[in-house]
């Protein structure tokens, strides 16, 4: 599979993300903010977490406006799949494609810690039910607090768009949410690193779960 | 002197001999822009002048570590293709005055160190010394401004903050100590830079953030003494922006790899005079440089703040005018532009214009390499605290009663448990044994996917590409040094090497970052040189070269010096991959054991942080002998790699007691025996601080090989142990 992996300046995670995607035999693609790609040389894309822009104005929101989202866009349009991390979690709810805002943590506070998740609802594409339902993945954000009105978070949760929780309250975020997905499940987001958490040495390897095995799509 | 000379020295911050060297070396009288080109060289922070010819004493190099003493950073060769380049920076005025920016401007400068040589920056460690915060709010504030600095901006470039060292003491309360390390990575394609300049006609390129009026005598003000004016100083300090220093790393590292540039050099302390008369003296060539050609923020700037200034994000190159094109557009690339401003020329001099008018025309080394040397007196050290062994007990049963006292507990075998536990309750309660937590929980310690163990670690742990293990640690424990320079110096290259031993590891080399008061005054230069002495002793019997550093003087505010504090940072390497020891009680049953020396071999009985926290004056007896301790650092090493222990930790402050408490966990405690933990006699095994032991757990299988090895190893090593207990839910 042909994984895009989009690059803005200040995207930090952009190495990592490429070597998960080439741990899991997948070729993956750098796709930079000022280009816009052809969407039938890639399967599926990756938006890594950093600091796009220097979070200036607001996480994600400079990032949401750059060409290379344009395409992303049309992507997501077509049913193909995306999936976000952290800053990139940040920058697919500033675009529109997911639904809700990532506020600062509570305790204003940059956090960074294991954190264990529940799996709320399955993901077709990079997060299937016959894993596990409870993981460890590491956390390191500053803007995480999941937040969205009352009425959408009702609308969210009936169509069962809530991907995984905290098992514990760590930055405020609203019912505890740590990803959520698109009504159509393509486009989806976590602000946990499962590109960290690939390996036993890196102190725990429930990352590797994340993305399909070649040739089980 | 007229009133107007005497003015000026105070302005630049010059001596009256060194006026009269300026005035020997120019022939004349220095020109205006000259002043402050000779103030900013010639500065402490710049020009090294009190240190100099004791740094000299760091010369000892082995096949893989290089000469760079003249690059930016240290190089260790690793073999695979790997070579790492590291150093540690001291940003201690700044961080005081303003500590958010100071912190994060220390961090900055750092990186630039390191990816100006060519490597990706993997690691940070920092190293902070607080004052006193119970009931003072300006150190409070202090403490949490400067890790919310090295926090915001070291997750913001992308590189982990994964280990460090926080202490609290009175010394620091008008004084702080911002100490941050940096690590970076060269792999294998990857050519190294260097910061000579070379090449009559190459072009002079000023890459990164436009100049502004931040900084400027900067470096001359880390260079004097704080007064009660700190205030007025904040004009002085550097504004960063990460965001900016993460655009230089990937196009720096981009035209570095394309072989796009002849030399690179970040402008630092004394901005674009340091960097450039720097980059011009190592290969004794001049350059004509456009100061007007400068971008700028601010349209006002004179010639002299352009000089001087320190705006942060900044690089200046030079490459073959042919390849300006293209590092133009790499730069551009990632939003930054390159700007030529000058080239080198014929004459060998810099040569500095100001819209066309020669301002002035003067030899780099000139300034450079003819900077004043000073030898500061010192004298022979004096150890004031040390005793004799029966003094050492005498006053260690009575501080230990005080303590028992203070506890109120009477002294039977049940109620010693509970003295125990209430001695512990006071210790841990001190916020010098507080758990750390909340700092590192604010640095991203992954980013990048390395990171093997993090900061909750005794010793960050990071994989390297050929799947070797790296390690890290910084050292230095003030308390010990405030008992005793002689053995402080020593116990801060062999604490860290042990660290390393006692997880596998072999110490590769080291980084300092040298805090000290005036070093015009004696006893400030004597516990300097005998630190360097020191350092430069352990460095090579150890086999891992002291390769690159800083010297932080006048950390002295209205004549208190700070606790002399020469921070280190080490590195080591594990070419197995067999699993570390763990630091903690990681699971039920385990066997735990107590390995501490031998009353005849050399070591160290002490009450350092022990005394400091229940107000008793500091002391110890014995002395550390060199040679022997780098001998176990190798053994231990051999030691860990043969019998594979679950768990393996160096005791620290507070001795076995504190030890066995940090490395419970909240399932995991420990079950001592009765007969060692009975009877008030036996607190002095549990208290007191020596040089050094170690504890070890082991599974049951393993039990009957380990103590069978462990006691072969104590016989040949002169140690002595116990099965002190084992671990349970």
């Amino acid at each position: 599979m042909k994984i895009g992996v989009l690059r803005f300046p200040g995207t930090n995670c952009d190495f990592d993300i490429y070597e998960m995607i080439k741990a899991k035999n997948h070729e993956p693609i750098w796709l930079w903010h000022q280009d816009q790609f052809q969407m039938t040389d890639i399967d599926q894309i990756l938006v890594p977490g950093g600091f796009s822009y220097g979070d200036y104005l607001r996480c994600g929101a400079l990032a949401a406006k750059s060409p290379v989202m344009k395409s992303t866009l049309e992507f997501a349009k077509k049913g193909k799949p995306i999936l976000g991390i952290c800053n990139g979690f940040q920058i697919l709810c500033e675009s529109g494609l997911l639904p809700g805002v990532l506020l600062r943590n509570k305790n204003l506070k940059f956090i960074d810690k294991w954190v264990s998740l529940k799996l709320e609802n399955s993901n077709p594409y990079f997060y299937t039910q016959a894993h596990q339902s409870k993981i460890k993945l590491p956390v390191a954000h500053g803007e995480g607090r999941y937040y969205l009105p009352s009425e959408e978070l009702k609308r969210v949760q009936d169509q069962g768009q809530i991907w995984f929780s905290y098992e514990e309250d760590i930055n405020g975020s609203l019912n505890q949410i740590a990803g959520v997905m698109s009504a159509e499940k393509n486009v989806a987001a976590l602000m946990p690193h499962p590109e960290r958490a690939l390996w036993e040495w890196m102190g725990g390897a429930d990352g590797f779960s994340f993305l399909a095995d070649r040739g089980s799509l | 002197m007229s009133d107007e000379l005497k003015n000026k020295l105070k302005h630049y911050r010059l001596s009256q001999g060194e006026y009269e060297k300026m005035i020997s070396l120019l022939g004349r009288e220095p020109k205006s822009i000259e002043w402050p080109l000779f103030s900013a060289l010639w500065s402490e922070h710049c020009s090294y002048k009190s240190s100099k010819i004791h740094l000299r004493k760091f010369s000892y190099r082995n096949t893989i570590t290089r000469d760079d003493s003249d690059e930016n950073a240290g190089l260790v060769d690793l073999g695979f293709g790997e070579k790492i380049i590291f150093k540690m920076e001291s940003h201690n005025h700044p961080s005081f005055i303003e500590p958010f920016q100071g912190a994060a401007t220390g961090v900055g400068g750092i990186l630039r160190d390191i990816f100006t040589m060519g490597a990706r920056p993997i690691a940070l460690a920092d190293y902070l010394c607080f004052g006193r915060t119970e009931n003072n709010p300006r150190m409070k504030y202090l403490e949490q401004e400067v890790v919310r600095g090295i926090s915001s901006y070291g997750n913001c470039v992308g590189v982990p903050t994964v280990t460090g060292f926080t202490e609290y003491d009175a010394s620091y309360d008008n004084n702080i100590l911002v100490n941050a390390m940096a690590v970076g990575l060269v792999t294998e394609g990857m050519p190294l830079a260097s910061s000579k300049a070379h090449g009559i006609g190459n072009l002079v390129v000023y890459v990164g953030a436009k100049t502004g009026k931040d900084g400027v005598h900067g470096a001359a003000m880390a260079s004097e003494s704080f007064d009660e004016n700190n205030e007025a100083k904040k004009p002085n300090i550097q504004i960063g922006d990460p965001f900016y220093e993460k655009l230089l790393i990937e196009s720096c590292l981009e035209v570095l790899k394309e072989k796009l540039v002849v030399s690179m050099q970040d402008m630092g302390a004394a901005g674009l005079t340091s960097s450039s008369f720097e980059m011009a003296a190592k290969n004794q060539v001049g350059f004509d440089m456009h100061l007007d050609q400068v971008p700028r923020r601010d349209s006002t700037l004179t010639p002299e703040e352009i000089l001087l200034s320190e705006s942060q994000e900044r690089m200046l190159l030079v490459c073959v005018p042919e390849n300006l094109e293209k590092i133009k557009k790499s730069f551009e690339k990632w939003g930054l532009d390159a700007s030529p401003i000058g080239k080198i020329n014929d004459t060998k001099k810099m040569r500095l214009f100001w819209n066309g008018d020669l301002l002035t025309e003067i030899e780099p080394g000139l300034i450079v390499d003819s900077a004043p040397r000073y030898e500061r007196p010192f004298t022979k050290y004096n150890s004031s605290k040390k005793i004799s062994a029966n003094d050492f007990d005498n006053q260690s049963r009575k501080l230990l009663e005080n303590l028992a006292e203070t506890v109120a507990i009477e002294s039977t075998s049940q109620e010693t448990e509970e003295l125990l536990k209430n001695i512990i309750h006071k210790m841990k309660h001190n916020s010098s044994f507080s758990k750390k937590n909340w700092i590192y929980e604010q640095y991203d310690q992954r980013v990048g996917a390395r990171t093997m163990k993090d900061a909750s670690a005794t010793l960050a742990i990071l994989k390297l590409p050929s799947h070797r293990e790296l390690a890290l640690s910084v050292g230095c424990r003030p308390s010990v040094m405030r008992l005793d320079t002689e053995l402080g110096s020593k116990d801060a290259l062999l604490y860290p090497a042990l660290q390393m031993a006692v997880k596998g590891f072999k110490p590769l080399a080291i980084t300092d970052c040298l805090n000290f008061g005036n070093p015009e005054k004696l006893e400030v230069m004597t516990d300097f040189v005998t630190t360097v002495d020191n350092y430069a002793h352990l460095a090579q019997l150890i086999d891992a070269p002291v390769i690159s550093g800083n010297v932080s003087f006048y950390n002295e505010t209205q004549n208190k010096n700070i606790t002399p504090t020469p921070a280190i940072g080490m590195v080591g390497l594990k070419e197995n991959e067999s699993p570390v020891p763990e630091c903690h009680f990681h699971e039920e049953g385990l066997e735990v054991y107590h390995m501490y020396p031998h009353p005849d071999r050399s070591h160290v009985l002490s009450y350092h942080k022990m005394a400091e926290i229940n107000h008793v004056k500091p002391f110890f007896c014995g002395d550390l002998n060199s040679e022997e301790w780098a001998q176990v650092v190798n053994t231990l090493k051999v030691f860990i790699e043969e019998t594979k222990p679950q768990g393996a930790r160096i005791v620290g402050a507070g001795g076995l007691a504190m030890t066995l408490e940090k490395m419970e966990t909240s399932e995991i405690k420990f079950q001592p025996f009765s007969k060692i933990f009975n009877g008030k006699e036996n607190l002095a095994y549990l208290f007191e601080e020596r040089f050094y032991e170690f504890v070890f757990t082991v599974s049951k299988n393993q039990k009957e090989n380990f103590e069978k090895s462990l006691k072969n190893y104590c016989e040949k090593n002169r140690f002595k142990f116990h099965l002190i207990g084992f671990t349970k839910k």
